[in-house]
């Protein structure tokens, strides 16, 4: 549902659109080349406080689980708490590879696998 | 020069080769919400791993730009972190190499590094050898994760290659009980925020209150 939605988008991009989503891209890599050259580049020791430095180790996971919940709890911006919900289904065999393995081509492979039988099955 | 260059670059080829399948998940999933040469732009000038598999996740949804955008910088701040750390230790570069420096600082290398300037001395020139090593296979194994994901025909489960992604990624880098318990609660948040935040600023909401409430807390 999720990819075949930004297939679509990605098919039919205007020109506007595509300009947008580069602008973006770039935007996004000057505000990262920023965080990377600034320390560099004062060059005097800086140190963090140490609740910044928390905060700043905490937020790349909170963001993570925070758009995973939205991938496979909602869906057209309602809560899809359900058996019927074949994203969270298959996200069960997923977490158990990643929890195993910590190997993301095998956990693709048992997410992909579950989620296509489940389509199937409920098809 | 060179010498060091290739040392640091041989030192990070098994550690870049660790990153490889990464940079093909990022690939596979990347060209379902971009054109190729998009995502092929990301993974060059932006290259930083969780943001790029953020943004996908979050195009493919449709979210607008400017979230995306700022979702992206937030999960990057981190690196303010490792640049401050490695400064000291290549302060001796030439100012002028020293975007060079700073566009191929990751996480990787900033790990094989640091651990080499421990037992060897600093040496701005490994830096390089080794940022390059992780670059050349992360836009490597990009191309390859996007010729993959073209392959791959509907309905076997495509659709659900990025979340089985982030899944991955989320065990790889949510470690000890306090990030646990900011996870949860910034999942539990955003969900809850779906019902009353347009577009996809959730996302955004529920980090900064999670990692916020979650850096404050004492034990």
């Amino acid at each position: 549902m999720i990819a075949a939605a930004g297939r679509a988008a990605a098919g039919q991009t205007s020109p506007q659109s595509a300009i947008g989503l580069t602008a973006t891209i770039l935007a996004l890599a000057a505000g990262t080349f920023l965080l990377r050259i600034v320390p560099l580049a004062v060059l005097t020791r800086v140190s963090f406080p140490g609740w910044l430095e928390r905060w700043l180790r905490l937020v790349p996971g909170a963001v993570l689980a925070a758009s995973l919940a939205q991938a496979l709890l909602v869906q057209e911006g309602r809560i899809a708490f359900s058996a019927t919900n074949v994203s969270l289904l298959a996200a069960v065999p997923a977490f158990l590879v990643a929890w195993r393995t910590r190997s993301v081509v095998l956990t693709m492979l048992a997410g992909m696998a579950a989620y296509a039988l489940l389509q199937n099955l409920m098809a | 020069m060179w010498h060091s260059v290739w040392r640091g670059l041989r030192a990070t080829i098994p550690v870049a080769l660790g990153v490889a399948p990464f940079g093909v998940a990022y690939g596979t999933v990347a060209a379902a919400s971009m054109a190729p040469w998009q995502a092929q732009l990301m993974s060059l000038t932006v290259f930083a791993g969780t943001a790029q598999f953020i943004a996908a996740s979050m195009l493919s949804e449709g979210a607008a730009y400017l979230p995306v955008l700022l979702t992206g910088v937030l999960i990057n701040l981190r690196l303010l972190l490792l640049s401050a750390a490695l400064a000291p230790h290549v302060a001796s570069a030439p100012r002028a190499l020293q975007p060079v420096l700073a566009q191929l600082l990751t996480d990787e290398s900033f790990a094989v590094s640091l651990a080499e300037f421990e037992g060897r001395g600093s040496d701005w020139r490994f830096c390089v050898g080794s940022g390059l090593a992780i670059f050349g296979v992360w836009q490597v194994a990009t191309a390859v994760g996007m010729a993959f994901g073209a392959a791959i025909p509907a309905g076997l489960g495509l659709d659900f290659a990025l979340p089985a992604s982030l899944i991955c990624l989320l065990f790889l880098l949510v470690r000890g009980s306090r990030a646990v318990l900011v996870a949860l609660g910034s999942a539990a948040l955003s969900v809850g925020l779906v019902l009353v935040l347009p577009g996809t600023w959730n996302v955004m909401v529920a980090t900064l209150l999670a990692a916020t409430v979650g850096a404050a807390w004492k034990r």
